[in-house]
């Protein structure tokens, strides 16, 4: 059971930025709360007493997003559903609804944000390798003589293993910076016990665009998640496919290069076949994903065996 | 701890209240506001039980601090029509069954309300996706699907709402479609729960439980917790007054640990306080001395000569072995061309039911001490609590209330005795809600078996012997392990004639969480074995499972395992039902391998696939721009 003495809601980010940094030690930001609620019960944290909570969404100006330079600041109050329901967004941002729609379940989404996901930091956590994959960088704002600094750090250097993450003490995560990547296909896979509600063994995201025959890999981007302490960017194999002729003997060539990079320490054999036939599948449903462009693969499949 | 000032509009009305900032809105809701149509299954966000729309956007209320819902505007079940109406949703719950024990359905009512108002034309993937953060462990899921689409479909006007009226029954019930009656109740949540209930001047209780699998209690030192401000009691097994001890079967298992523990999570003491926080608190100030002492944790090594003994009732630690003997074993397996041998095991499962166990207990001002639970066997409870609390039998007495969900798990009077204590010791009414994790820990689970399995057969498929022999654990109290082992046995070899045959099935103590009741009561367990044998037979001699089934089958005139000649028998209409439903290909099992034709085909369930609305969303934006 989770209990504490104040709950805070500031409606500016200067007034929650001076009330986290006074907050005494022990206090915590909170975004959805849908993970701290489940966290301070029996067989996790137990019964947790906190001094204060500073909730960070009727901050107005983590609200909404905006493009700037090729890319979409998404303010930290950006939650899974928006993923799946602004047009905007889903067309920008094509790896995200099929990140979100595997994200936890309707209500859960309707509350938990994608910075809040970020921040906590799990290696298993959805949000991460989906914003790998879109160079996302993470905005810090902190109160420096009165007044509000910002900092932005590359999401793979933000996460230093579970739970751990580079934000400060008096600091608030603002915003989550993404490339656009429309014209893009995007696809996710993760592997969990059910449908929804599912914490991830492993998972993996992709954006593939092909060029205009069809026939050519003219960008990919491929990020795994759960098989490490941190996301993994996987450059060498987005270097193997890029600009060659797509077939799928490369694909199966790429994906089988993926299981070196399985880290952890846990299930590595099953996370090693997992995540080979995760990077072959992203591919495939990143390039069917392509809504403008009819692929032409240089190969017919092999029959796969049963 | 200073109050937090919450303003809101409820269900249309505007309110005001102040309440303790860390409280959920699902809390504030069922405390505050008395809006328990809203079910707490596991404050862990996992089953949807607690779903509110906020702002018109469903979420959970478990996982909302009720500062969140401050200034919003907040819907729940009780909201959703006006008071004696039913919105078609609920009108279609009703018509197509959708609620059983009812404990999900509010959660499971708003969940498909809010996916017909996000997309009012979903098809039924999506309409599975949008519910996928609700759990329901009666139906099956089919009915409440049935119900979305029909409900979808009279709103859209596809159907008329005349469908949601009550089918007309002809000549017979049987096949007919009847409503159920306590429907409505369960579909606008106002059916009462035993958690949902509060009798004035209640008091919380909340039980502490141990951390050892086995382990002596040397001391148990309440004081601290007895002295804190908002404790009334503080009671553990030194308070019964009469005979300590229950059981479905065997009258083992005292209220709370008398002397040692036997399992992780029994209880040791319990707390009744003026609110829910107070009695956590007081729990923690509870001391107790154990002595660890060796534990059992498989059912094998239970059986071992020097075994540490768990009950000193039963020194080898044994619960109750059950033998059935038929025929002349020996004689059946000579007889036989071939004979198979193997081992089947089947896990500990839990029930899971939505509604975690809860109850209320006090005394009326004619001395008599009343129990609300919901027990599957009340009348049972009332006699051994009785004897517990050393009264005549017309001073106790026991009120179902509604089970959301029992699966066999509510047999076991668990925690109704220290309601009773605590009530007695009081004069208070008592209140506890177990939290989804202390009814996973504390409640019966099913028996954990393994079977070693002997099959003598012909060569032509029939079989000429079989010695079965289970062996169960159940876990630290006998609970229902009697009754299983029994029906484990009768049904052992299936609905097949041997005419020679040497069962036993034998359940034993260990520190394990014990076993109980549930449903199948044993032969769940033993029907793997069964089943799986009979294929493999069927592949060794190359038979169709079909035919080896039909050539053992009992017919009528059939001596059953225990020797009761059936009167009647069906098998025969059951393996054909199966075989033209299934689109059976004949032949033995390993013919074709995946290249079999009846797989896959016509209401198979296939896996699921995610994004149905992405898909719809996709084509929809295709459409329009061919449009423009």
């Amino acid at each position: 059971m989770l209990t504490y003495d104040t709950y805070h809601m500031p409606t500016t980010l200067e007034e929650a930025l001076t009330i986290w940094a006074a907050s005494p030690e022990g206090s915590r930001l909170v975004s959805g709360a849908t993970d701290i609620l489940p966290w301070a019960r029996e067989g996790r944290a137990g019964d947790v007493h906190l001094p204060e909570l500073v909730d960070v969404t009727r901050i107005s100006e983590l609200n909404g997003y905006a493009f700037e330079n090729g890319r979409v600041r998404l303010g930290a109050n950006t939650v899974y559903q928006d993923f799946l329901t602004d047009r905007v967004l889903m067309r920008n941002l094509p790896c995200m609804p099929y990140c979100a729609i595997w994200f936890a379940d309707d209500q859960i989404r309707e509350q938990a944000s994608l910075t809040g996901n970020l921040v906590n930091a799990s290696p298993v956590a959805d949000g991460t390798p989906a914003v790998v994959a879109l160079n996302g960088e993470i905005e810090l704002a902190r109160l420096e003589n009165g007044e509000i600094a910002r900092r932005r750090i590359a999401v793979v250097d933000f996460i230093e293993g579970p739970g751990r993450t580079q934000i400060a003490r008096d600091e608030i995560a603002t915003a989550v910076i993404l490339d656009t990547a429309s014209g893009y296909g995007g696809s996710f896979q993760k592997v969990g016990q059910r449908r929804s509600l599912v914490i991830s063994v492993a998972c993996c995201a992709a954006l593939v665009k092909a060029d205009h025959t069809g026939r050519i890999f003219e960008d990919v981007r491929l990020a795994l998640g759960g098989v490490g302490p941190r996301p993994i960017r996987m450059y060498d194999a987005e270097r193997a496919l890029r600009g060659e002729t797509i077939s799928h003997a490369l694909i199966d060539k790429v994906a089988r290069s993926a299981a070196e990079l399985v880290g952890s320490r846990s299930r590595q054999d099953y996370r090693r076949e997992v995540v080979v036939n995760f990077v072959r599948a992203a591919l495939q449903d990143a390039l069917a994903d392509q809504s403008d462009v009819e692929i032409k693969f240089q190969d017919t499949r092999e029959q796969a065996h049963v | 701890m200073s109050k937090l000032k919450i303003e809101a509009e409820v269900n249309g009305r505007k309110i005001t209240r102040e309440t303790e900032p860390h409280k959920r809105l699902l809390d504030f809701l069922r405390d505050d506001l008395n809006l328990t149509g809203t079910k707490e299954g596991c404050g862990a966000g996992e089953c949807g039980t607690c779903s509110v729309f906020v702002d018109g956007k469903l979420v959970k209320s478990c996982l909302m601090p009720v500062a969140k819902a401050s200034g919003a505007r907040i819907e729940t079940i009780e909201g959703l029509a006006t008071p004696g109406e039913l919105t078609p949703m609920q009108r279609a719950f009703h018509k197509t069954g959708a609620s059983q024990c009812g404990y999900c359905i509010p959660g499971m009512v708003m969940a498909a309300t809010s996916a017909l108002r996000e997309n009012p034309a979903a098809d039924i993937e999506e309409i599975k996706e949008r519910l996928g953060g609700n759990i329901c462990r009666c139906t099956g899921y089919t009915k409440i699907f049935e119900a979305v689409e029909m409900a979808r479909s009279v709103i859209a006007g596809d159907l008329p709402e005349t469908v949601l009226e009550e089918d007309k029954v002809g000549d017979s019930y049987i096949g007919a479609n009847v409503r159920r009656l306590d429907a409505p109740a369960k579909v606008s949540g106002r059916l009462k729960y035993a958690a949902d209930m509060k009798l004035p001047d209640m008091l919380q209780m909340q039980v502490l439980r141990s951390p050892h699998a086995h382990a002596r209690i040397l001391s148990i030192d309440t004081s601290e917790a007895e002295a804190m401000d908002g404790v009334a009691c503080v009671i553990t097994s030194d308070d019964v007054p009469g005979t300590d001890g229950f059981g479905v079967f065997v009258h083992d298992q005292p209220i709370m640990a008398r002397g040692k523990v036997r399992h992780v999570g029994e209880a040791v003491a319990a707390v009744a306080a003026e609110d829910l926080v107070t009695a956590r608190r007081a729990l923690s100030k509870i001391k107790v001395e154990y002595e660890e002492l060796p534990g059992l944790f498989d059912p094998e090594d239970a059986l071992k000569p020097g075994a540490p003994v768990i009950h000193d009732y039963a020194p080898g630690n044994v619960v109750k072995h059950i033998p059935v003997r038929k025929g002349d074993i020996d004689a059946g397996f000579a007889a036989a061309d071939i004979v198979l041998e193997d081992d089947f095991s089947t896990q500990q499962v839990e029930h899971a039911y939505l509604e975690p166990e809860a109850g209320i207990a006090y005394v009326d001002p004619d001395d008599v001490v009343v129990v609300i639970s919901p027990s599957q066997n009340i009348t049972h409870h009332r006699h051994m609590l009785a004897e517990i609390i050393a009264k005549p039998i017309n001073k106790v007495r026991f009120i179902m209330s509604p089970v959301g969900g029992g699966f066999g798990g509510k047999e076991d009077m668990i925690y109704q005795g220290m309601l009773a204590l605590a009530a007695m010791k009081t004069h208070r009414p008592v209140q506890l809600n177990f939290t989804r994790e202390e009814s996973l820990i504390a409640s019966a689970k099913r028996h954990p078996s393994r079977v070693h399995y002997k099959m003598g057969l012909k060569w032509n498929g029939r079989i000429t012997a079989i010695e079965f022999n289970m062996l169960s654990d159940g876990g630290a109290y006998g609970m229902s392990s009697e009754g299983v082992m029994r029906k484990a046995a009768i049904l052992s070899c299936g609905p097949y004639e041997v005419d020679n045959l040497k069962v036993d099935t034998t359940a034993v103590y260990t520190n394990n969480t014990p076993s109980g009741a549930f449903r199948t009561f044993g032969g769940m367990q033993a029907q793997f074995a069964t089943e799986s044998m009979m294929d493999m037979a069927a592949e060794a001699l190359d038979m169709d499972p079909f035919e080896i089934r039909r050539l053992n089958m009992m017919k009528i005139g059939a001596k059953t395992h225990t020797q009761q000649t059936l009167e009647t028998a069906s098998l025969d209409r059951v393996l054909d039902a199966a075989e033209t439903a299934s689109r059976w290909e004949t032949g033995a099992p390993n013919v074709r391998g995946a290249k079999r034709g009846d797989l896959n085909g016509p209401d198979t369930r296939k896996p699921c696939t995610l994004g149905a609305r992405i898909k719809a969303e996709t084509k929809s934006k295709n459409d329009a721009e061919r449009v423009a």
